[in-house]
């Protein structure tokens, strides 16, 4: 186990080599001058000439290439171009608001369409399952957009069951992130029930649920003890595969409802052209993504015996 | 002489033996026809593309003198308000109400249909091409090729999706790179926002069907057709393309239906964030700017706008699950 983990880890450092490669020539070539877009294009010569130093602009691209893989190690991406702030620091504000936001939509979301999908692999084929398959693929339809805008007019502007805008630190936050949390389970649910769905009737079309069921166990004690048990293998792969998605999952929802998170954080980043901040984010995001990805391998392996690391 | 002949007759057979024995295509097309709600859907997605198609052509026609962009009042319509809500007046352009500088709501969707089809169009091809391109050297080659396409996509798949999206969007609209596009010829054709947004997504999303072709061609590789195509002296190009490919290319329909919807909701989402089509109408521009409308109980342009994507997006959706099903070869009925 201890292996493959290692070896999935070296394999991966090539991969971060080329994301960093591809982020530092799309920010520090193709997106046109750093040093213009922060003084803009009036400039001296004499403070363009020293700014491009400090920002470590006027070396070699080989030479910036190695710096910002130095920054990705130790983790230091240097100060927003914004407001002068250590990039950590500002990542570090924006984690609490995201994830009490995100943490408990995704487990909400996650038991809701599991729950959901189990109810109708139970009822397979019958106008139950007819109608949550259309209802879903009628739910993945609706652009994210237009959910959050309705959702937010109507709740929270006409009927004024949620506050509108604006978070708060500690328990009050709950009042802040209830609509978000309520779209964000709404927009999750259709996809991941479409996926649980099959997943379940793989599974019921297997030989030991008919030998379960020749035996005389009941539906239920088929569908809970063993098909739920077999499923839980790719249940909890993919359910592990979207975690690195709960920081940039509410990218939108934390605009709408101004949660000061690494969502909007990313978003006034963008609109700043702050290329540090923007280079930060992808990076962690990357790291993230791949040390999860080893992490739902590692998982599958260890509840699933049939499968060895290699 | 009498060779030719005896051709001439086996040929003629196999064309009678064909009209009985369905090929894989007309297989899936019987099956896909079985479900209504497929065909239903399919006829949606024609009626889409026919005004998508129509719209090009007005907006060809009127050049710079575009209806779209005329409030009613400079049409010669007697509109008071603004922002009308959907009437029978001025038939049919109010029909969808009017937007808040008083231009006709209707025609700003049905322009958006234009936007939609190309950028899923345009970016579903370009996504499928490249995905399918380098899954089959992958998969066929083996060896240093594979390594490195392998490489290519680990290394893409790696960025999350979003923030490669976005950072891609945000480089073509800012960098050097607009500028050479606004000197070049395509430039009078295809506006940058609409052009950035179908190679943002060409880019971005081959992934998924690269490693499904891949996958497939090693497999499809090792079968005995190929190994026959292979002793026949046959070159590697002409296997690759007319013995492994048509058997490959059903994952290739299915994920060009998938990415036409991603296209058409990135565009949405990138022109709501402001690195998308700018200039003309779509249906990205409406939602963004029907958030501000939406507070003030305006909520035609929303609608009009929103209704559209639902029913071209689920369209599509369900005509791509049919024809998965359709295509799968292991669900017989």
């Amino acid at each position: 186990m201890i292996g493959f983990v290692v070896k999935r880890l070296l394999y991966n450092i090539p991969v971060l080599l080329g994301v960093a490669l591809i982020t530092m020539l799309l920010f520090n070539v193709a997106a046109g001058d750093p040093v213009s877009i922060k003084l803009g294009k009036i400039a001296k010569e004499g403070q363009r000439k020293a700014l491009a130093k400090k920002m470590g602009l006027d070396k070699s691209l080989v030479a910036q290439y190695g710096d910002f893989l130095v920054q990705t190690v130790t983790l230091d991406f240097g100060d927003s171009w914004n407001d002068n702030t250590p990039v950590r620091k500002i990542f570090f504000r924006g984690v609490g608001p995201t994830l009490s936001l995100s943490i408990p939509a995704f487990l909400a979301g996650a038991f809701l369409s599991i729950a959901l999908a189990l109810l109708v692999a139970f009822h397979r084929g019958g106008w139950l399952d007819r109608f949550m398959t259309m209802g879903a693929i009628a739910g993945i339809s609706i652009s994210s957009l237009v959910y959050i805008l309705v959702l937010q007019w109507l709740l929270a502007d006409r009927f004024k069951l949620f506050p509108i805008w604006g978070y708060e630190y500690g328990l009050g936050a709950f009042r802040f992130v209830a609509l978000p949390m309520l779209i964000w389970v709404l927009l999750s649910v259709g996809q991941d029930l479409r996926y649980f769905r099959t997943v379940a009737l793989e599974e019921i079309g297997r030989d030991y649920v008919r030998t379960a069921r020749s035996k005389g166990l009941s539906e239920n004690r088929i569908l809970f003890k063993h098909v739920l048990r077999n499923c839980s293998i790719p249940i909890i792969t993919r359910l592990v595969i979207t975690v690195p998605f709960l920081i940039t999952g509410s990218f939108l929802l934390e605009i709408f409802f101004g949660i000061p998170g690494l969502g909007s954080t990313l978003y006034t980043a963008i609109q700043n052209s702050d290329f540090p901040i923007i280079k930060a984010f992808t990076m962690l995001g990357t790291v993230m993504f791949i040390l999860f990805n080893i992490l739902s391998d590692v998982l599958y392996a260890y509840f699933d015996p049939r499968i060895r690391l290699s | 002489m009498s060779s030719d002949g005896a051709m001439l007759d086996t040929l003629e057979e196999t064309e009678e033996l064909r009209l009985e024995v369905r090929g894989p295509w007309q297989e899936a097309w019987r099956r896909f026809k079985k479900d209504r709600f497929a065909m239903f859907f399919l006829i949606i997605f024609g009626a889409f593309f026919l005004l998508a198609f129509s719209a090009q052509i007005v907006e060809l026609v009127q050049g710079d003198q575009a209806s779209y962009a005329k409030s009613l009042g400079e049409m010669g319509y007697d509109f008071p308000d603004s922002h009308a809500a959907p009437t029978t007046k001025a038939f049919p352009l109010a029909l969808f109400g009017l937007d808040w500088s008083g231009r006709s709501v209707l025609l700003r969707v049905y322009h958006g249909c234009k936007v939609a089809f190309l950028v899923g169009t345009c970016g579903g091809l370009l996504s499928v091409l490249i995905g399918m391109t380098l899954g089959l050297l992958a998969g066929f080659f083996g060896g240093w090729v594979d390594g490195l396409i392998v490489y290519l996509y680990s290394t893409v798949a790696s960025i999350p999706y979003l923030l490669l999206m976005l950072a891609f969007a945000f480089i073509l609209k800012q960098g050097h790179f607009a500028e050479v596009y606004r000197e070049s010829f395509l430039s009078s054709y295809l506006s940058l926002g609409l052009f950035n947004i179908i190679l943002v997504i060409g880019m971005t999303s081959w992934v998924s069907l690269c490693r499904l072709v891949r996958a497939e061609t090693m497999k499809v590789r090792e079968l005995d057709f190929v190994q026959a195509a292979r002793s026949l002296g046959f070159g590697k190009f002409r296997i690759l393309f007319k013995h492994v490919l048509p058997n490959v290319f059903h994952l290739v329909i299915i994920s060009f239906s998938l990415t036409f919807v991603i296209a058409i909701k990135t565009e949405v989402i990138l022109t709501f964030l402001g690195v998308g089509v700018d200039k003309e109408p779509s249906w990205g521009s409406m939602i963004a700017i029907a958030k501000n409308e939406l507070m003030r109980g305006i909520w035609w342009p929303l609608a009009a706008a929103g209704g559209m994507l639902f029913l071209l997006t689920l369209s599509i959706n369900y005509v791509g699950d049919a024809l998965r099903d359709a295509l799968d070869p292991k669900l017989k009925d």
